[in-house]
């Protein structure tokens, strides 16, 4: 993979972005010759984790979090991964969605979110649910490649990161496994002949991108925002296809890499003091040792 | 019964004692629900709607205004109620017809998973001879009925027998609209529809895209008759499929 500055002022959308936040950098990263059919088939990953709005307890035995009896739902940015591809659908550039979860029997609900969203079909990869806080991004990326071959994908997109372990690891290696170019972070997509132009949220600014599909994405927050799953899409989604398979029947080899030694809460706030006025304030400070 | 027959007498559907005798069945299996407040129960959760490619015909359905819309599916009081969503193979297929009466004019006509039955209605204002309205749903026979005396339309012949694979149809036109979205049971139907195609019916199937129907080998023994931009409010039910199309067996 080549990174290879471009000319800036040959683009009028790069002012344009430039307009807005800070930096931007355009870089053209080339891939593998590939010709390009008119619409595409993507496949985006969705992931089954607890919800964000729920408070997160560890576990007695210290090498977990407490998942049983909690409320569990599809990883906010892969709503946003679902959500691009329905939307590349709609805009006739997609052909077909696919949905994918690695996960336990519950994953299929996640997968029939992303089909009431608009997906066209599931894949479900069950992974025991004892296994599954063991299953790690490699896994994953070595089951999404696999997935892309037997496919026939032209397009990867999933979220960034998963919030339950913040690893923000799968897209990056699904697209070093396949040798295809990646654009990680994208906070827009615009197709241009047999390549995608996307705005990459980097350290601050915007950087655009041009990549050459096949290609991988990971959806960053601003991407854009995730539809509601209405009554009528719920109901056909229901009627929708999930495959089922299991991550030896793609040759893939889940046993783990890394092992859990401790996993603690975060250290809790000493509660504050309140001072009659200014006079104890420093003095208080002083003692601290603070001034 | 009592309310059914005045709505029947309001419809003006005359008695049709086959279909009275299999709803009737029916709604011993699975629904202990009468007729009146199922209606009761039609009015009060669906707004009559000319949303959709089809403005001649006013419809009952549950639209972005009703509670149910944004309501997970165990809120609702119908299981499964298609026949309340006007779903966009069913609006192809009934813009077809009212643009080309002649497809169907005089004809008899088979409405087959007639759902909310906005394709014989169409069928039937296009000048039909008798429509036959079909659906599994003992519900949607109801909303049929409504949405018929909505737009003053006739209801000649209605049944809730599951039609898939009986032998030979005694229709000239057979009308599927939306129905392709389990691969399972798509197969079974287009197997049946070809059957019925050999057999001298002209059937025309309405689909958006679906994968049950792109994936299907019999899709290449089909012909596109014409395909439109949905409604804005349609896409809102129907994520991912901005267009709809009406095939036929070539």
């Amino acid at each position: 993979m080549k990174l290879k500055p471009e000319v800036r002022q040959d683009r009028p959308s790069t002012r344009r972005v430039q307009g807005i936040r800070g930096r931007v950098q355009l870089f053209s990263i080339k891939s593998s010759p590939f010709t390009i059919t008119m619409s595409l088939r993507v496949l985006v990953g969705v992931k089954r984790v607890i919800d964000y709005a729920v408070k997160i307890r560890v576990r007695p035995d210290k090498l977990g979090v407490v998942t049983d009896g909690v409320k569990h739902s599809m990883n906010p940015f892969d709503e946003i991964a679902i959500e691009e591809a329905v939307r590349l659908k709609e805009k006739k550039i997609a052909k077909e969605v696919v949905a994918i979860s690695c996960g336990p029997t519950q994953a299929q609900e996640t997968i029939r979110t992303a089909l009431a969203m608009g997906a066209d079909r599931g894949i479900h990869v069950e992974i025991p649910a004892k296994e599954v806080e063991k299953l790690e991004p490699l896994h994953v990326a070595k089951i999404m490649a696999k997935l892309v071959e037997q496919e026939k994908a032209d397009l990867v997109v999933l979220g960034k990161q998963a919030i339950d372990d913040d690893s923000n690891a799968t897209a990056q290696m699904t697209a070093a496994l396949l040798d295809w170019p990646q654009a990680t972070f994208a906070s827009k997509i615009e197709k241009t002949d047999g390549e995608l132009q996307v705005t990459r949220e980097v350290d601050g600014g915007l950087e655009i991108i041009k990549v050459k599909l096949p290609a991988v994405v990971s959806a960053d927050l601003r991407l854009n925002e995730p539809r509601y799953a209405t009554l009528p899409n719920i109901m056909k989604a229901k009627k929708k296809k999930i495959a089922k398979m299991k991550a030896a029947d793609l040759g893939v080899d889940t046993s783990p890499h890394f092992e859990v030694l401790d996993v603690a809460d975060p250290p809790v706030r000493e509660a504050g003091i309140k001072v009659e006025d200014v006079d104890t304030l420093v003095t208080k400070l002083k003692d601290a040792g603070r001034i | 019964m009592a309310a059914c027959s005045v709505v029947r007498r309001l419809v003006g559907c005359p008695r049709w004692h086959g279909g009275q005798l299999m709803r009737q069945q029916v709604r011993r299996v699975v629904s202990t629900q009468e007729p009146e407040i199922l209606k009761h129960q039609i009015l009060a959760e669906t707004t009559v709607s000319r949303d959709h490619l089809t403005p001649e015909l006013a419809l009952h359905l549950i639209t972005p205004a009703c509670h149910l819309w944004r309501a997970p599916p165990h809120l609702s009081p119908f299981p499964d109620p298609f026949w309340a969503f006007y779903w966009p193979g069913g609006q192809a297929v009934s813009r077809f017809i009212l643009d080309n009466p002649a497809v169907v004019k005089g004809k008899t006509v088979l409405d087959f998973g007639c759902g909310c039955g906005a394709s014989g209605l169409a069928a039937k204002s296009a000048g039909a001879k008798r429509v036959t309205f079909n659906d599994i749903d003992e519900v949607a026979m109801e909303a049929l009925q409504l949405n018929a005396g909505v737009n003053k339309i006739l209801v000649d012949d209605m049944t809730t027998t599951n039609l898939v694979g009986s032998a030979g149809s005694p229709h000239q036109v057979v009308l599927a609209g939306d129905l392709l979205y389990d691969s399972k049971f798509a197969g079974e139907v287009l197997t049946w529809l070809q059957q019925l195609n050999r057999s001298g019916s002209l059937v025309l199937i309405g689909d958006p895209g679906r994968f049950a129907l792109e994936s299907h080998p019999l899709k290449a023994s089909l012909q596109c008759l014409a395909k439109y931009e949905l409604a804005a409010t349609t896409l809102l039910e129907n994520s991912g499929h901005p267009q709809a199309f009406v095939w036929t067996f070539s």
